[in-house]
């Protein structure tokens, strides 16, 4: 298990290292660069945009850039002075501080905000988490009851109708439904448009009640459109793993048994159905953090996916390259976190190899 | 009164049309103790016969039109579910062809038994009583083999498996549906042997299912021979082995090899076993039968004792001589 573990972590280094490689590639091949809108300023020089290109290293090739970037992620010029002077700082904990400062990775600071792209991205976690938390609650709470009970329920009307709405799901584009429920909120004025909360809460006490209330309100449709996106894929996957696995020998050995249906459906072959869940169940762990694009644009949520989608459209580099490392990570977490339910759930699968 | 009596069953898949029938006026009788031997070839009906006696064929698709299955005298077929649940298992256990796939991958054998035992001998789930199950059909260290998950086991061990959980509740009919098909051939005489052992001590009745004679001949006492779902023969076991009345039982005799034959081609039974639902007219084996007469594809020949305790359904049989 220990070994396993460490084996893994190894793993994500190489990855992690190509991802980066990758996207600076990327980046490269766009054309232009994050100075390139300032051309077209006449009150900014040739000269002052040069001097600002050889700042951040972008006259070098993409390389040079990016072992710059690497050098940066520990080493950045100067990084010995801070240490110090978080060592000078007269407080608490000031070992636990240098520590902290050596090991954390320097991202770089964002070309546009002028900040560290790590903090920006912390900044905007919380609001992505709590989206697509939400919708994976509503996502995972509705379409495993419909799919089991449609699968319990072959060619029933429960069945045709979820298959009805399972295609439905499948066929509206996420960007569309994000446009209908902002129509629906307009029209019916039952929930608010855009933001993650309302103006007058500023200041009010973070875990006051009125403004987790509100806080929940502005919540709901956004992650509603991001649920439905995946209730679709989720409900008719579970209803053929179920009837896949109602059809097998075991269950019939159960029914053999004089086990009631109740039991031989939810306890034989339930439990042998949710298996392939658990590894979709991981790639949506890493969906959590990384952002929905689509639904944080059209439904002006502050998360994640649209500060990564504003940072590419600005080309700035060390804020793509932060996210883009960040969702790249949690999906290995996921796929982790998926592996390790896996072996929980099903006796066959080791994890030492 | 035999403790189950299975009378002119007809069972089709499907409805009007589209509805083919897979077993047609099939009767079948079992004593108490006895072991009755179903023999045929893949698709003629004998495992879903099987499966019938406790009404585990899906309906629908499956229906049966007539018939009867009187198990100790209550028709199966007219049960309602609850009662059904008190049969399966109870009186009428299973063990099935693939024990690999036949046990359920994410739970310990160990709770497989004892969710047997929870359902008809409540006051007897213990582990104790798992491992003494164990030890009746041969498991070594039953008491680090409880714990065990169905893969960890070779398929042999798994079947004893199948075996010990199917013997939990104590059953009056064991019904055994090609037990020893995908094991091989040194397991399957261990698992045969286990079955004749537990038979003599258990005094059950044992309903085997299989498609090879040479199994029959060790262990049953009376044996039927099915094909295209009907019995085409219905003899005590020694007789029929020595001596088959049947043209269709001659040739499956004729295609067992033999230990000691000068070595040549295997016999076979020329032609392919029809498709349910595409049986020939009149009598079902005409088409591959060596010994077939014009008039056998226009009348169904009925199945009729020609001796004592021996039946036939050949027409030949029932002019007096083949």
């Amino acid at each position: 298990m220990g070994q396993f573990l460490i084996k893994r972590v190894l793993h994500m280094i190489p990855i992690l290292l190509g991802v980066s490689l990758l996207t600076f590639l990327l980046l490269d091949l766009t054309p232009g660069d994050y100075f390139t809108a300032l051309e077209n300023n006449p009150q900014i020089t040739k000269e002052r945009l040069d001097q600002l290109r050889a700042k951040w290293h972008l006259d070098e090739s993409w390389y040079v850039q990016y072992g710059y970037w690497i050098k940066n992620l520990w080493f950045a010029n100067g990084k010995l002075g801070d240490l110090k002077s978080q060592w000078n700082k007269e407080a608490d904990g000031r070992v636990w501080r240098v520590i902290k400062h050596a090991v954390m990775p320097d991202f770089g600071d964002s070309l546009q905000y002028k900040q560290p792209s790590s903090q920006l991205i912390t900044l905007r976690l919380w609001n992505t988490f709590m989206l697509s938390l939400m919708a994976m609650i509503l996502a995972w709470g509705i379409a495993l009851p419909l799919g089991i009970w449609a699968a319990v329920k072959k060619d029933s009307w429960v069945d045709r109708s979820c298959s009805g709405i399972a295609f439905l799901g499948l066929s509206i584009p996420e960007i569309l439904l994000g446009l209908l429920a902002l129509m629906f909120a307009y029209s019916t004025g039952w929930f608010p448009i855009g933001g993650v909360e309302s103006d007058m809460y500023y200041g009010v006490d973070e875990w006051s009640i009125p403004r987790l209330m509100d806080r929940f309100h502005h919540l709901l449709l956004p992650a509603a459109v991001l649920a439905a996106s995946s209730l679709a894929g989720l409900m008719r996957q579970m209803r053929s793993n179920l009837l896949d696995t109602l059809r097998a020998e075991y269950v019939t050995t159960a029914r053999a048994k004089g086990l009631g249906e109740g039991w031989v459906i939810y306890k034989h072959a339930l439990r042998n159905a949710i298996n392939p869940l658990l590894t979709i169940f991981g790639y949506s762990l890493a969906h959590l953090l990384s952002g929905a694009f689509i639904v944080e644009n059209v439904m002006s949520w502050p998360g994640l996916g649209r500060l990564t989608l504003e940072a590419l459209q600005q080309q700035d580099y060390p804020l793509v390259v932060a996210a883009v490392l960040m969702a790249t990570a949690l999906l290995m977490a996921g796929n982790f976190v998926a592996d390790l339910l896996l072996a929980w759930s099903d006796p066959r699968i080791r994890l030492e190899k | 009164m035999p403790l189950l009596d299975i009378q002119d069953l007809h069972l089709e898949f499907g409805t009007g049309a589209d509805a083919v029938r897979a077993v047609d006026g099939l009767s079948l009788t079992i004593a108490e103790g006895e072991t009755l031997g179903l023999v045929g070839e893949s698709g003629c009906g004998k495992s879903v016969t099987a499966l019938s006696i406790t009404r585990l064929v899906p309906a629908p698709p499956a229906r049966y039109t007539s018939g009867r299955i009187l198990l100790d005298g209550k028709d199966v077929l007219k049960m309602e579910q609850s009662k059904l649940r008190h049969i399966r298992g109870k009186m009428v256990s299973y063990i099935f062809q693939e024990p690999g796939s036949s046990l359920n991958p994410v739970f310990r054998v160990g709770s497989q038994i004892k969710e047997s035992l929870q359902l008809h001998r409540p006051e007897m789930a213990t582990d104790s009583e798992v491992i003494r199950l164990l030890k009746l059909v041969g498991i070594p260290a039953p008491e680090l083999r409880i714990k065990d998950y169905p893969h960890q086991m070779s398929g042999g061990m798994q079947q004893r498996i199948m075996i010990a959980m199917a013997l939990a509740s104590e059953p009056r009919l064991l019904v055994a549906d090609e037990p020893t098909t995908a094991l091989d051939v040194t397991i399957q005489a261990q698992i045969l042997d286990l079955l004749r052992d537990l038979k003599q001590r258990l005094r059950m009745s044992i309903l085997l299912i299989t498609h090879n004679l040479g199994i029959v001949g060790d262990i049953a006492d009376r044996v039927a021979v099915m094909y295209a779902g009907q019995v085409v023969e219905l003899a005590p076991a020694r007789d029929l082995l020595q001596r088959p009345l049947h043209p269709y039982t001659q040739a499956l005799m004729n295609s067992v090899p033999k230990l000691g034959r000068e070595a040549g081609r295997l016999q076979s039974i020329p032609g392919t076993v029809p498709a349910v639902g595409a049986f020939p007219s009149g009598c079902r084996f005409h088409p591959r039968c060596p010994k077939a007469q014009p008039d056998c594809s226009k009348k169904v020949p009925e199945l009729i004792e020609v001796e004592p305790s021996r039946f036939v359904r050949c027409p030949y049989w029932s002019h007096g001589k083949l």
